[in-house]
């Protein structure tokens, strides 16, 4: 029972890293109707900016936390600008996805030409104490804690956001029909515009909470990127409950299948279920299938 | 017409006197390519980006920095180092391509690097068939330097060194129940395999053989696995991130072997901030190909000098890899004197006997014509009162 209780429990606190980094994706696909294959660099970026100003620069946790996030809010602007609205105009969707691809590695060699001469993983000193601690018998790592926290409030949060505020039914409804949201007047190129910035901090801010637990190097935001992709198209693509949902289940799929059946299983799974998923429940869980009425 | 016949004939006989005369000039040529009065041409090839960068780019800089210090000096016979780089991407295809540019583009005289096993395996039969000395600083498969080729040596404790040291050390250490917990990518596999032949040749079975990938953020399940068999030493043939993260998960669950680590995580003292929990590594001890830790006193002048060349560079382990080999490098020009050729640096290197350099743990020794493996001495890296040391 012991056994079951720690994989189940490392499954809950792993999926939250990737539920919250699911998040940004959704929001993005939410709005945009485009799978931001940039997302993880995104991240990662947005990790090694916190990186640098607690630790290069030696500033406070709090400060360095809001300035990555806000960094992160300005590089999300500049992938809209720059990847995103020059080919979204010409509505070329495969041009936007490549370009998406190709910015993945344009962001990672520019975070090895800045960064990576410090070293292969770099460390991140823990909002929280190290020492695991006694949760219901089972020991966890407080970070961990602290990331599962987060990811419940920023699913709470974007769900306020798009079911109450203006703003997030203007969002909603350039995703459904962007021609008709331009029709009755809605500004869908800033709509867009904030989509991303807004995606993009998401990503900063994960990235900060989770670096203590995840280490920093170039590679790790297409390392998570996979697994929440995985996530998001489990719970559905268009559904913020579903990316949660998705990243827990998807990290007790993970630790059982290596707990039980085999260790090599472990980073197979997020896949298996893609395939699967993508072929019997192309929605996701929660996503919605696009009626449209004649 | 008897006139023209004999114009044929002289045009003929010119042509293949000029190419006799031809062939021993262009050997002559590639005995010294890459050597002018005030110069020596290097090459180097490695991955600049990719996952594994460091093996390559932060090893070149590392070279780079040794080249510095003895151009300060006045070069090696009053020639200056020029080291030339080019990015084989990690792959066979860009390792045969980046050996064919160095020795028939570039012309340079030897080549240092190969960073990457697969693509360094990949080259050899172009190393050999253009004959440029090779002096290899990261990759560790065996197979690159046994059996012994004529034109290439290796600095790099070599992957079957490595393995066979894990377990004489487990054993050494009053082990009974030996696990292993591994990468399957071809960097693990070239040390899984020396490493599985070893455990045979002793009769020791594995209580268990896991897998753990190269960007796990949670090994619960293999440290749920290792606690359960009962473990009392676990060797690691993993990358500092995978092996960070289990030993800090098997910490979580009361799991505390002895971990046997190897030269991927020779920094000891980032690996031990890469663990995050204070005390985590009483009982790990890792296999260093460097005699010092880049943070120590002994490496400043050096780390000084790779921040002058590269702002963005923290001295590391990589680049350390490439001090030690450059120096081994440059050694054997000097040995091999001023009237510099190809077949002389060779012989010169095969004479290379406990000769220590500044970064190395262990003495370089190449036994040619016997072995070209020149560094077959791990030292030991355990933390002892808080402090990281060398075992004795």
């Amino acid at each position: 029972m012991e056994y079951f209780s720690y994989l189940m429990a490392t499954g809950i606190s792993t999926g939250a890293l990737y539920a919250l980094v699911a998040l940004g994706i959704v929001v993005i696909y939410k709005s945009t109707q485009v799978v931001n294959f940039a997302h993880g660099e995104m991240f990662m970026l947005g990790g090694y900016l916190g990186y640098t100003f607690h630790v290069m620069l030696g500033w406070p946790y709090l400060l360095s936390f809001l300035l990555a996030v806000g960094a992160g809010f300005v590089l999300g602007l500049a992938v809209d600008r720059v990847a995103f609205r020059p080919l979204m105009q010409r509505q070329t969707m495969v041009s936007v996805l490549l370009a998406m691809i190709g910015l993945s590695f344009v962001l990672k060699g520019v975070a090895r030409w800045l960064w990576g001469g410090k070293g292969d993983y770099l460390s991140f000193p823990p909002l929280v104490s190290p020492t695991p601690i006694s949760f219901g018998g089972i020991m966890v790592m407080s970070q961990q804690l602290v990331v599962l926290g987060a990811a419940c409030l920023v699913m709470a949060a974007f769900a306020v956001f798009f079911k109450f505020t203006r703003a997030g039914r203007f969002m909603q409804a350039t995703a459904d029909n962007p021609k008709a949201a331009k029709l009755v007047g809605l500004r869908t190129d800033r709509v867009y515009m904030y989509t991303f910035a807004v995606g993009s901090a998401v990503a900063a801010a994960a990235a900060v909470l989770m670096a203590p637990l995840t280490l920093l190097y170039p590679d790790i935001g297409f390392a998570l990127f996979i697994k929440a992709f995985a996530a998001a198209v489990l719970g559905g693509l268009t559904s913020i409950p579903g990316a949660v949902v998705g990243g827990f289940l998807i990290g007790i799929i993970e630790q059982l299948a290596a707990g039980y059946i085999h260790s090599s299983l472990q980073e197979v799974a997020a896949f298996v279920v893609i395939m699967l998923v993508l072929t019997f429940i192309p929605t996701g869980l929660f996503g919605q299938r696009r009626l449209r009425k004649v | 017409m008897k006139s023209t016949r004999i114009i044929a004939s002289l045009a003929t006989a010119g042509v293949i006197g000029f190419a006799l005369a031809a062939g021993p000039v262009r050997a002559q040529d590639a005995q010294t390519q890459g050597i002018s009065s005030n110069e020596i041409r290097i090459g180097a090839y490695g991955p600049f980006a990719g996952p594994v960068y460091m093996y390559g780019k932060l090893a070149m800089n590392g070279v780079e920095a040794v080249f510095d210090k003895v151009n300060e000096a006045g070069g090696v016979h009053g020639r200056k180092l020029v080291l030339v780089r080019e990015d084989d991407n990690c792959k066979p295809e860009g390792a045969i391509g980046a050996v064919k540019k160095l020795a028939y583009d570039a012309k340079v005289f030897a080549i240092i690097g190969g960073a990457c096993s697969n693509s360094t395996l990949a080259s050899v039969p172009e190393l050999e068939k253009s004959g440029i000395p090779m002096v290899v600083n990261s990759a560790v498969a065996d197979a690159i330097s046994d059996p012994v080729r004529k034109n290439i040596y290796t600095t790099m404790i070599t992957s079957s060194v490595e393995s066979r040291a894990q377990v004489d050390y487990a054993l050494a250490k009053g082990a009974k129940k030996i696990a292993v917990v591994r990468m399957t990518d071809a960097w693990a596999m070239a040390r899984w395999n020396p490493l599985e032949a070893y455990l045979k040749a002793k009769g020791i079975t594995l209580v268990e053989d896991l897998e753990l990938g190269v960007d796990a953020n949670d090994a619960t399940p293999q440290a749920l696995k290792l606690k359960a068999s009962g473990a009392d030493a676990v060797i690691l043939v993993l990358y500092p991130k995978p092996a960070a993260v289990l030993i800090r998960d098997s910490l979580k669950i009361g799991g505390n072997p002895l971990w046997v680590g190897q030269t991927a995580i020779n920094d000891f003292t980032a690996f031990n901030k890469q663990v995050g929990v204070p005390g985590a590594l009483a009982r790990f001890a890792t296999i260093t190909s460097t005699a010092y830790q880049p943070t120590d006193p002994e490496m400043k002048d050096w780390a000084e000098r790779l921040k002058k060349l590269f702002p963005n560079d923290e001295l590391s382990t990589f680049n350390m890899n490439g001090i030690g080999s450059a120096q081994v490098l440059v050694e054997g020009l000097e040995r091999a004197g001023k009237d510099l050729t190809r077949d002389k640096f060779l012989a010169a290197m095969g004479t290379i006997k406990n000769f220590n350099v500044d970064a190395y743990a262990g003495p370089i020794t190449c036994d040619s014509p016997k072995s070209h493996q020149c560094n077959q001495a791990p030292g030991w890296l355990v933390l002892e009162d808080g402090k990281v040391v060398r075992e004795k």
